[in-house]
């Protein structure tokens, strides 16, 4: 059961990023106002993933304990920008820091990810889970990206709170 | 190489390579967020969103035979039309319920700038920039403009507008030819001396006597200017304009008149654009500059109290910075616009302007001083700022705000749109142009008539001669607007 939630948890964060990602980037040109201030939110993003990678190989080997904040943390950017109505003046600034935040993260996650042994595995089945729930969203009306956005919000702090379970239960037995 | 790349991938390195790139990024989000105009859904609105309306369809103007068309059709069918420009009107001038919008911005070529006869020909689509980009590198500028750049030619006659500009009259009479489509589908050429007076009504004709195509403009030079500024008292204002529009050397000047609670309708800082007599060499225009400061300052004011107080104390530290310093005219024309930008929900903030004939501007300011909360910081009706500008004599269009020379009194305006705020703002704007009215001053039309019939008729006395003549030049009711409704029908 413990190694079946090991494998599982990251699973369901790849593939969320991925598919929740087109709902993201309609959010993010909606706010943005044009496309070259969209294009740098995205280059923010990409240099904050580049220093939350090289953030979790700086630590050493030690950093499995941050692992349950980072799951709370990006679920909790989704929710705020799934759910809440903010105003259009402050937009623009709230998907700035939802870039650094989730950039940063999704880095560190990556970077904690493939020193996991069941990496090489959630690649290929990664891909797949992809594939299949792509083309299983082409066939519903979607009402509106804020609710895939809340949705995985909510599911990625769950996924915290199971690790956090799982952990302690996991040090009880020993 | 191998340096550099090792450089790169230090945590520090990436933490302020993030950093640096989120400020690029604040700095270039815009400050102008609002959409306003035309929507998909088929609903219309102008530039404060007041008036939403339902439009049958917006027709993108690109040429005169396809617009003659259109006009021929709407009079056969018994459709209504009405014209866009740049949509800066405030009071639903731009469209009609179930009507057709034609959408002039594209209609908007450079014909042809005379050197030698210092005149540009344009149709009526272009905005001010468009021919201050054309006329520039010639070393000509337009006479007169609004005090910004951001206005269609055909929008800005159509209100007869006026600016900074003291020396050439209003700005119906720098056109000197035009061409138009008339309400019954027939293009003709004005001119001056036209018998028919089509240009009386089409200027300053709120889109109501046929479409403007193109106009010739008279130019002059693109001069550069000095700029003086000072700090004066409002009871001193009366004396010191005349003086400056006795002095010839003076081109153009304004005011800003203080609204913060501790010097209220007392302090005013005036503005004005000594000649140099030497032709600008340079050809370039100016873009917006130092948007972000000026928004942030406007903002700041905004809050009211003690914030106010403060803003007019920025204001004059900008006045100090600019004294002396030299500028063009055509520079001088295109003032910042973008700082105004105002997105709060749940509020507005809209334009009026007050015309009050020159020499009763001092018992004017008394009586407005009675009318006026002076700190309005727990108000809902706020007025943020006041600008002064002279608007000489208008001889030629049919509704004249400046039956004499004239004083406007520009300002801007915050209140809640609830029911009751809206009521109030009315109530607030209504006594406010009671008292314009007993000292014989008038008030400008483009804006969001908060005004009464009666007090459109009483500031334009010669209302009944434009309503015949659009009815005779215009016998089917083609070319309306809710502006016209709501003054006229
Ligand atoms: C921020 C701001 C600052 C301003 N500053 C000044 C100022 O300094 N001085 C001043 O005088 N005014 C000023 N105004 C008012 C402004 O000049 C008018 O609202 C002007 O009409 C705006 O031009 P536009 O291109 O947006 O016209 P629109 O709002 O699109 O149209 C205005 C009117 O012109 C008619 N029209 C447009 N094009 C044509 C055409 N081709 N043929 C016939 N009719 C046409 C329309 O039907 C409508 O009735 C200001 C307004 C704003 C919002």
């Amino acid at each position: 059961m413990q190694n079946k939630i090991e494998r599982y948890i990251p699973l369901i964060v790849t593939v969320g990023q991925v598919v929740i990602f087109p709902y993201y980037i309609v959010w993010l040109k909606e706010v943005s106002f044009s496309y070259t201030l969209f294009a740098w939110l995205f280059a923010t993003f990409s240099f904050a993933a580049a220093w939350g990678y090289r953030f979790f190989q700086s630590r050493g080997e030690k950093p499995r304990s941050f692992i349950t904040s980072v799951y709370v943390a990006m679920g909790v950017v989704y929710i705020v920008v799934g759910y809440w109505k903010l105003l259009i003046e402050y937009l623009p600034y709230v998907a700035l820091m939802t870039q650094i935040v989730l950039g940063f993260l999704q880095g560190y996650f990556r970077a904690w990810h493939t020193k996991q042994r069941s990496y090489h595995v959630h690649a290929i089945n990664h891909y797949l889970i992809v594939g299949v729930i792509m083309i299983a969203l082409s066939f519903m009306k979607v009402v509106s990206p804020s609710i895939f956005l809340t949705v995985f919000g909510i599911i990625l702090c769950m996924c915290g709170i199971w690790e956090v379970v799982r952990r302690k239960k996991f040090r009880n037995s020993c | 190489m191998k340096k550099i790349t090792k450089f790169m991938k230090k945590p520090w390195f990436l933490g302020i390579l993030v950093f640096a790139m989120a400020i690029v990024v604040i700095w270039n989000i815009p400050i102008e967020k609002r959409k306003y105009g035309f929507s998909q859904s088929g609903l219309a609105t102008d530039y404060t969103g007041l008036l939403p309306e339902r439009i049958e369809k917006v027709v993108n103007v690109h040429n005169r035979n396809e617009l003659q068309r259109i006009v021929q059709e709407a009079n056969k069918k018994g459709k209504h039309i009405s014209i866009a420009g740049l949509q800066h009107s405030q009071g639903g001038h731009t469209y009609y319920k179930d009507g057709i919008v034609l959408d002039m911005r594209r209609f908007n070529r450079i014909l042809e700038v005379n050197e030698q006869a210092k005149t540009v020909r344009v149709e009526s689509g272009a905005s001010w920039e468009d021919v201050q980009e054309a006329v520039t590198p010639y070393g000509l500028a337009l006479q007169v403009t609004q005090s910004q750049s951001i206005f269609t030619i055909g929008g800005s006659l159509s209100v007869n507008a006026h600016g900074r500009d003291i020396r050439f009259g209003p700005m119906a009479e720098t056109v000197r030819e035009m061409t138009v489509l008339t309400p019954t589908g027939e293009i003709k050429h004005l001119t001056r001396d036209d018998s028919e007076e089509w240009m009386t009504y089409i200027l300053g004709g709120y889109g109501l006597f046929g479409v403007i195509l193109d106009v010739t403009l008279n130019l002059t030079e693109n001069e550069v200017y000095t700029i003086h500024t000072e700090e004066i008292e409002t009871g001193k204002y009366e004396s010191y304009l005349h003086r400056v529009l006795e002095n010839q050397n003076i081109a153009m000047h304004y005011a800003r008149i203080s609204v913060a609670p501790g010097t209220f309708l007392d302090e005013m800082y005036v503005i004005d654009y000594n000649r140099t007599r030497k032709q600008a060499k340079i050809t370039s225009l100016k873009e917006e500059e130092g948007v972000r400061v000026s928004k942030f300052a406007l903002d700041l004011g905004r809050k009211g109290g003690k914030l106010e107080d403060l803003f007019w104390e920025s204001q004059r530290l900008y006045i100090n910075s600019i004294d002396g310093k030299t500028i063009t005219r055509n520079n001088a024309m295109r003032s910042e616009s973008t700082f105004m930008e105002f997105t709060t929900p749940g509020r507005v903030e809209v334009l009026q302007e007050f015309f009050i004939p020159v020499d009763s501007y001092e018992e004017y300011m008394k009586s407005l001083k009675d009318l006026l909360p002076h700190n309005d910081q727990d108000e809902d009706f706020k007025v943020h700022n006041i600008t002064v500008r002279y608007a000489a004599k208008d001889h030629m269009t049919s509704l004249p705000y400046a039956k004499e020379d004239m004083l406007g009194l520009v300002v801007l305006i915050q209140h809640g749109l609830k029911e009751k705020e809206i009521a109030h703002a009315k109530t607030m704007i209504q006594k406010w142009t009671d008292v314009t009215l007993q000292y014989g001053g008038t008030y400008y039309l483009p804006y969001y008539p908060y005004q009464t019939k009666e007090q459109f008729k009483e500031s334009y006395p010669n209302w009944k001669n434009f309503k015949e003549q659009k009815a005779e030049r215009d016998p089917n009711g083609v070319f309306v607007n809710l502006f016209y409704d709501h003054y006229m029908k």
